[in-house]
């Protein structure tokens, strides 16, 4: 265990050598933010809203609380995604970089899920002061109890793990065709629609939640963000946390059974 | 046996297309593939300790083999025993008995100091504080890199990054090291400073030393056997002094008379015995018996300024070997 904690740590000394770029993407999210804002008062001033109707919300939501819900979507959003991990171990299968790791006695999988963890981690320092913010000016619309707070926290982490899950098999189809990152940019921009990064899927035809409910995918975003504004309360989290978890297993084998597989017909170039 | 290998075969299919547009746009229609024999039935015994050296030229197979050894590839056929561990399973102890150094930019995180990648090592390979501590020391004094471990290895010379790569790699005492091409690239002190390494570290912990390398001096230094391969298939396992006599057994005579010779003598010389006389310097490339009754012709007759031998350069008959192997071994 301790050699993949290394790994996080080393990953953060990296991160921190390259102080421009650290920065730079730290604040990167609150371009994002700023957008949305604008997007949302133009619609809510031009319809003469007072509120949206989302799913699961019996009285509507305001202006603020569908801000909050969805500056806290970018950050989970941004939490769970994987750019740079994806791309780096793309590159690593095709180019046989991958062969410094076999040779060394860990798991490709664990060691870049540590990788994974730590580039994000970074941000969560100045994503938690931009909570912080949040709760403070927006009192009771984030975080109404400790209970959401500790259901938040763990349906985050079950989003990031499902969500290097996914990056890691479609990853690992590298091995059979080599350049893969477009399958990776596809999953991203796709994700970034329907699993509520930007748009709430809250608000999206009962139709098409009927059928993402049996995805993993209202557990990569909707279900954090849920728990931590009061959407869903703790029985219900209880029971989606264990739907999320039975995801981990699902997928866990999955990546195994696929690396398993393509480690087995693995040409070993490069290097 | 400390490693065996037997009868291990080895085939890659290979993807092929002819270059251009249309071929590209062919090929993303239809690929051709192509099936390369990258090793046929390769036998080969190592002894614990053993510093062996595996000679091919490129596509020979050595990298191939190197890889299979390791568990990086799985072979079609044949078995291979590492100190009782078969390599693809890659159980966690016989990950931990070997180490690869393929190349400059191996285990080390390019742009952070060496020493954080040693530490990462370190708690990969789950090594206590003072064997770290004692066998870091031990290769930085050695490799007299102390000053250099805490600057990024980007901003290393290639020789400084080797030596770092192999301290990564020699940070968990492995048993059984296998250096690829270990000084391409280096200039000539640094390589022979890795060479010094090398036997050094293998004398003091009796660790076993799998080498390719295409600079020959690397080879004739640091290796007392060799294992040539060509075009996949083994052609020679044994002594490299042996394989370079068995190619070339003659050797070069540069006698230096001390007053020029008359034509007389050197014309009824030279229907004996092939040289070339360049003023007072005869030049001869011989066998050693040849050699030997061409000096006491020469002795006989004539006094000396200067008497040498020297043997023909050993890439020259390496070269002349691959050209043709099959004159050579039989």
């Amino acid at each position: 265990m301790f050699k993949y904690l290394s790994i996080l740590r080393i990953n953060w000394i990296h991160s921190l050598e390259y102080r421009a770029n650290a920065l730079i993407g730290l604040f990167a999210i609150l371009s994002g933010l700023f957008i949305e804002y604008q997007i949302w008062s133009l619609i809510f001033s031009q319809n003469n809203y007072s509120s949206i109707n989302m799913d699961g919300v019996n009285s509507g939501y305001s202006f603020e609380q569908l801000i909050v819900f969805i500056f806290l979507s970018i950050i989970v959003g941004q939490l769970k995604s994987s750019w740079v991990t994806s791309s780096q171990m793309i590159l690593e299968i095709r180019q046989g970089l991958i062969n410094k790791y076999l040779i060394r006695p860990m798991s490709y999988f664990w060691y870049h899920f540590m990788m994974f963890v730590g580039t994000n981690s970074l941000y969560v320092i100045v994503y938690s002061l931009l909570i912080s913010f949040f709760v403070y000016f927006f009192p009771g619309m984030i975080f109404q109890n400790i209970f959401s707070l500790v259901g938040f926290l763990i349906s985050l982490l079950l989003s990031i793990y499902l969500s290097y899950c996914i990056y890691f098999i479609m990853v690992c189809f590298a091995f059979w065709f080599g350049e893969v990152r477009s399958i990776v940019v596809a999953y991203n921009v796709g994700m970034l629609m329907i699993s509520g990064q930007y748009i709430p899927i809250r608000l999206f035809p009962p139709e098409f939640l009927s059928i993402i409910k049996w995805t993993p995918i209202p557990y990569l975003v909707d279900l954090p963000v849920s728990i931590a504004t009061g959407i869903i309360n703790v029985n219900e989290w209880k029971t989606s946390i264990g739907i999320g978890f039975f995801w981990c297993i699902i997928l866990t084998a999955i990546c195994f059974i696929i690396y398993k597989t393509a480690i087995k017909g693995y040409e070993a170039y490069g290097q | 046996m400390f490693i065996q290998i037997k009868n291990i075969s080895k085939s890659f299919k290979i993807f092929q297309r002819k270059a251009g547009l249309k071929a590209a746009f062919k090929s993303f229609l239809k690929r051709d593939y192509k099936n390369f024999h990258a090793l046929q039935n390769i036998n080969l015994e190592i002894q614990k300790g053993e510093i062996i050296g595996i000679l091919g030229e490129n596509g020979a197979g050595k990298t191939t083999l190197i890889k299979l050894m390791v568990g990086l590839l799985h072979p079609n056929n044949g078995t291979i025993n590492i100190d009782g561990h078969n390599p693809w399973k890659r159980n966690y102890n016989f990950l931990k008995s070997i180490s690869v150094v393929m190349g400059q930019k191996n285990q080390l995180w390019w742009d952070i100091p060496a020493s954080e990648s040693f530490l990462l090592n370190k708690h990969i390979y789950n090594l206590s504080d003072s064997d770290y501590k004692a066998t870091l020391n031990e290769l930085v004094e050695y490799l007299d890199v102390k000053d250099k471990i805490n600057i990024q290895v980007r901003r290393l010379s290639l020789g400084e990054r080797m030596k770092m790569e192999i301290i990564a790699a020699l940070l968990h005492k492995p048993k059984i090291i296998l250096l690829d091409e270990p000084t391409l690239g280096l200039d000539v002190i640094s390589q022979s400073k890795i060479r010094e390494f090398v036997k050094h570290y293998n004398r003091k912990y009796g660790t076993t030393f799998i080498i390719t390398s295409h600079y020959t001096k690397d080879i004739q230094e640091m290796c007392e056997r060799v294992f040539v391969l060509h075009k996949g298939k083994a052609i020679y396992d044994g002594d490299f002094n042996e394989l370079i006599k068995n190619i070339n057994p003659h050797r070069r005579l540069i006698f230096e008379f001390i007053k020029s010779p008359n034509h007389h003598f050197i014309n009824s010389l030279q229907s004996k015995f092939k040289f070339e006389m360049n003023g007072k310097i005869l030049t001869a490339n011989l066998s050693e018996s040849n050699l030997q009754n061409l000096l006491s012709s020469l002795l006989e007759n004539h006094k000396a300024n200067n008497i040498s031998f020297e043997d023909l350069p050993v890439d020259d008959t390496l070269r002349n070997f691959f050209q043709n192997p099959d004159k050579y071994i039989h």
